[in-house]
């Protein structure tokens, strides 16, 4: 293996090897997130809510459920549910006790009527599907190609499943505002607790200083903050609007299901010329956000896309990490799989033939070798009852500049602080933040306390399209150096060193090549309370500009004579510009495979068809991966060869995942699963229908 | 959840004079189950009596004549018994691999067999089932892909206990208390068809508490495989336990029926012949015969044919797929 230069150059190269940095206060209970805090005097408000997919309420009993002691408001604000987890009205209570009493006590009744739940029947036919501007173009494509091949992929909706839950604690004092919440954006959630209070942004106080996950689904105050703040200004005492499980899972949004219909025509000698795609997006009753990224990353020659959003009596659509990605490139990567199968070609082969980007062309090289892509036989030619397969996945994302303030503070018993108002969802912002800025000043990790996630810090942005390193760190890294020349300028002067670019610091001690100071002792020099940094803008610490590139490579091995499915290896080739700290670099690359192979093989969210109903609004019966199911993954972080600055890298890795397996269980059983999740039946129906495959 | 009294038994003599005091008084061991129902307000008893800290239930006793388990044994210490791993292979794989190794400590093996089933019709609060007290089973017209294909209802649940299955193939006895009472009963015999009752699982009579699993005699063979789409925290799709006493083969599955289901075709295949690879695979088939599979669970078939066939392959020492 000595003979790989990535693996010294690309996978060591860091800044950092050391631990998250509040890994002791997550693992030991300290960390204290929204759910946590119970100030006296609070009250808790939750939501009623409709249990069925399309439904009217019949009957209920508002006196009941207003007599139950410590109730003090129930409210019912409309009658007419369209999908489980529709809010109907709240409740306001003393005690969690009362609260849930009420609601129980409310006993609704429904009316229960037919709900769209089928999207697969719901959806318009293709043929009736007003044809794109292109299409003449691309019809001509797929009448002049030699070799055509058609097929329907459909994904599943994945729920967000974050493990702490939406919620929010707001206290609406006199003349300002003191709140908690869960959320992927500390000022975006101020600023909708703000309006809805109609205070000033300055009155209100947010915190956020520790979060369990967002994923897409945590932007702005949302329902619970909204209806945590009304309740607090109305009964000027703290209010407490925290979801549970069933809730989580039925109304905070959802990895849109899909079908994707596709229709490409292609060279004998494997070019992808054109043809014709169209998908559905299965969405929520009304608005859209069921778009899929079909086609995305290859080159597809001539495409008339069309897409359309089939409306369903489910809960709705949510940005999710990499919106309409992992769904895209499963069919996408299905279609390469089953093209290059048509053409009697090596799927690696024609994967590099079609992709134009030169840093993924490195990477499947690379990823081949540490898979092992030679053991890969052709598709179905695997004997024996268990069956491996190897599949392979492509990501990429970009890297756009964006504002973000950080504030460094030098005091003079040599403590630094390091101060950001955006949010630490479970990336490691504060780890980045940390290592970026001790790395830069030299002095060690002890020294410093890395403060995020309270509106009173400088501005950042919001955890979403993975801007929250790439927009921070150059401004982290821009005012530690500011905080560094300034110390180093203070002990010039004591030392009567004219250039203080003579000096340096490593490891907290400053030399000027004879004499040292350790960085303690160097802080005692500053005349003021500390020194204050404050820095907006990315200087050279932008770098050059670049795009997250990467490759994934799986081993699955497939049980052919029950279908289950396990996934045996991972290796994953991430591109991040600069990365700043291995663990937690490393550690969203392994999230996001975990993530992408448990939504491949797991994931349902499951609709009782003649209801409506969610029927597995848990984390039992909706099946997330656990421990065991866990492949062995090899995280690969590649070094850019630009001089990058920190780039994105919380979506991309999940992007490549659900494709790459889905391949890998065509390889291992020589016909297409072209239904996510990839569950035992459909494995042992695509065996028993053969190689031909045919629609899901 | 509602407020609820709680009782805590300080001895099984003491919990049964209080149980058949109260019988609204609603039992609890672990609580792995019942916290579920009750957050779910699937159950809302007004008063819980606890015997998970009977110290005196929780054992595994050797004796002349069988091992004998005390009902508050945790799956993690029957896991942890060489005595259970090394003469019933079939029962420890069953416990040692079910739910996760945090439910393992507290879930008991009394528990286990008692526990409600995870149908989700049952388990939802809008569905007014017929273990409810209601007029239909939902899984007919509904989402049945993880339901009973053995059975023909009218409740299509199936039975959640993996344990269940190794102990009915080990022919074991389940002892019931009441405070002044104690039967026997054989383990195939505590477990009942919906067509029988419809609002409990087992033949357990108010007041009264499965304290002991008594399993007569060790197996000569005997081999427990369960076939689940992950492969963590998640109940089996199929489950096939079988056991070898006085050279005559038992065949029990789980997950396909509401009751560890005793597979007549199957044993009448095997009799007391030695296993070879096409012997358990005319096991397999032949343990299918009966099933009526509903919409979504067809798929079941299959895995029954290879949970059988594997199954017995295992216990005897023949190589099976992995």
């Amino acid at each position: 293996m000595s003979e790989q230069p990535w693996r010294e150059d690309n996978r060591v190269a860091l800044e950092n090897d050391a631990p998250r940095l509040d890994v002791i206060e997550k693992v030991t209970g300290k960390a204290r997130y929204t759910t946590d805090y119970y100030p006296q005097n609070m009250i808790w408000a939750g939501y009623i809510r409709c249990p069925f997919g399309k439904a009217v309420v019949s009957s209920s009993n508002l006196d009941a459920a207003r007599g139950i002691s410590g109730v003090l408001e129930v409210e019912l604000t409309k009658t007419d549910g369209r999908y489980h987890g529709d809010r109907l009205g709240h409740v306001c209570a003393e005690s969690r006790a009362a609260m849930e009493q009420a609601i129980a006590a409310l006993d609704l009744q429904f009316d229960v009527q037919d709900p769209v739940t089928d999207a697969g029947r719901a959806k318009t036919p293709l043929d009736q599907i007003e044809s794109p501007d292109n299409h003449e173009q691309a019809r001509q494509v797929l009448e002049q190609g030699e070799v055509i091949h058609e097929a329907t992929y459909e994904t599943q909706v994945q729920t967000h499943c974050c493990l702490e839950p939406h919620g929010a604690l707001v206290d609406v004092r006199d003349d300002a505002v003191t709140a908690w919440g869960s959320t992927q954006g500390t000022f975006g959630f101020r600023d909708d607790l703000a309006q809805t209070l109609g205070v000033r942004q300055d009155q209100v106080e947010f915190h956020c200083e520790y979060v369990g996950g967002g994923f897409g689904s945590k932007f702005g105050a949302g329902a619970e903050g909204t209806l945590a703040a009304e309740m607090s200004q109305k009964y000027k005492r703290p209010c407490r609007v925290v979801l549970n499980r069933a809730e989580e899972q039925t109304d905070t949004g959802n990895r849109p299901g899909s079908h994707q219909y596709m229709k490409l025509a292609v060279s004998p000698d494997g070019k992808i010329q054109g043809g014709r795609i169209h998908t559905w997006g299965h969405v929520g009753p009304s608005g859209g956000g069921g778009g899929a990224a079909n086609p995305s990353r290859y080159n597809f020659g001539t495409i008339a896309r069309s897409h359309e959003d089939v409306h369903l009596n489910a809960g709705f659509p949510r940005a999710m990490r990499a919106p309409g990605h992992p769904q895209g490139m499963f069919a996408v990567s299905m279609m390469l799989e089953e093209l290059a199968e048509r053409l009697d070609m090596d799927p690696l082969q024609f994967r590099i033939k079609n992709d134009p980007d030169q840093v993924r062309q490195q990477m499947y090289r690379v990823g081949a070798e540490l898979i092992g892509w030679d053991r890969r036989q052709p598709n179905g030619a695997g004997t024996g009852v268990m069956r491996a397969g190897f599949g392979i996945g492509a990501t990429d994302w970009g890297n756009s500049a964006g504002r973000a303030t950080v504030d460094v503070n030098v005091f003079r018993d040599g403590t630094v602080e390091v101060l950001s108002g955006s949010q630490d969802i479970g990336m490691g912002f504060r780890t980045m933040l940390c290592d970026c800025v001790a790395s830069q000043l030299g002095v060690p990790r002890e020294q410093l306390r890395v403060k995020v996630g309270v509106s009173t810090y400088p501005p950042g942005p919001a955890s979403g399209g993975s801007v929250t390193s790439r927009f921070v760190a150059p401004k982290a890294l821009g005012a530690a150096e500011q905080a560094k020349q300034a110390v180093l300028q203070l002990v010039a002067d004591e030392w009567g060193v004219e250039n203080p670019a003579s000096l340096s610091i490593e490891g907290g001690v400053i030399s000027d090549g004879q004499q040292t100071m350790p960085w303690s002792e160097a802080c005692k020099l500053i005349s003021d309370d500390r020194l204050h940094f404050s820095v907006s803008r990315d200087g050279r610490h932008r770098g050059v500009t670049t795009s997250s590139q990467g490759v994934q490579f799986v081993e699955v091995q497939v049980d052919t004579e029950t279908g289950i499915v396990r996934c045996k290896r991972v290796v994953a080739i991430q591109e991040m510009g600069r990365p700043v700290n291995r663990n937690t670099a490393e550690n969203q690359i392994t999230g996001a495979v975990i993530q992408g192979m448990s939504f491949a093989l797991f994931e349902n969210r499951l609709l009782d068809r003649p209801t409506g109903a969610m029927v597995n609004p848990n984390m039992q019966m909706y099946k997330i991966a656990g421990p065991v199911d866990v492949p062995e993954i090899i995280p690969v972080i590649w070094k850019s060869e630009a001089e990058a600055g920190v780039n994105s890298l919380g979506e991309p890795p999940v992007v490549a995942t659900p494709g790459a397996i889905g391949c890998a269980v065509y390889n291992a059983i020589g016909a297409p699963v072209r239904r996510m999740p990839i569950t035992p039946d459909r494995v042992l129906e695509a065996i028993a229908r053969g190689p031909a495959g045919g629609d899901a | 959840m509602k407020s609820f009294d709680y009782l805590v038994a300080d001895g099984i003599d003491p919990a049964l004079r209080a149980y058949d005091a109260d019988e609204n008084l609603q039992l609890k061991a672990g609580g792995i189950d019942l916290i579920d129902l009750m957050n779910n307000r699937i159950a809302a008893p007004d008063a819980v009596l606890t015997i998970g800290g009977v110290d005196e239930l929780a054992y595994i006793r050797e004796e002349d004549d069988g091992v004998r388990i005390g009902c508050n044994t945790t799956l993690a210490d029957l896991a942890r018994s060489d005595l259970i791993a090394s003469q019933f292979p079939g029962l420890h794989h069953a416990v040692a691999g079910a739910a996760t190794p945090q439910v393992r400590e507290r879930a008991t093996l009394g528990g286990n067999l008692c526990q409600r089933p995870r149908c989700w019709y049952f388990r939802s609060r809008q569905f007014h089932c017929l273990k409810k007290h209601g007029h239909m089973c939902y899984a007919v017209e509904g989402e049945n892909r993880y339901h009973a294909i053995f059975g023909d209802g009218p409740c299509h649940i199936v039975h959640p206990s993996n344990a269940a299955p190794p102990l009915v193939a080990l022919d074991a006895a389940f002892v019931l208390r009441t405070r002044d009472n104690e039967r026997t009963v054989a383990s195939s015999d505590f477990f009942v068809m919906p067509d029988r009752a419809l609002w409990t699982e087992n033949v357990l009579e108010p007041g009264e508490i499965l304290t002991e699993v008594y399993i007569p005699k060790a197996p000569s063979q005997s081999a427990t495989i369960e076939l689940r789409e992950k492969q963590s925290y998640d109940w089996p799709l199929a489950i096939c336990a079988v056991a070898r006493l006085d050279g005559r083969w038992r065949v029990v599955l789980g997950a396909v029926a509401p009751v560890p289901w005793v597979s007549e075709p199957a044993m009448a295949v095997l009799g007391d012949r030695d296993i070879t690879g096409a012997l358990a695979a005319q096991a397999g088939e032949a343990a299918v015969e009966g099933a009526k599979p509903m919409r979504d669970n067809a798929y079941k078939l299959q895995l029954v044919k290879v949970a059988v066939k594997r199954a017995l392959m295992t216990a005897a020492a023949m190589e099976v797929p992995q």
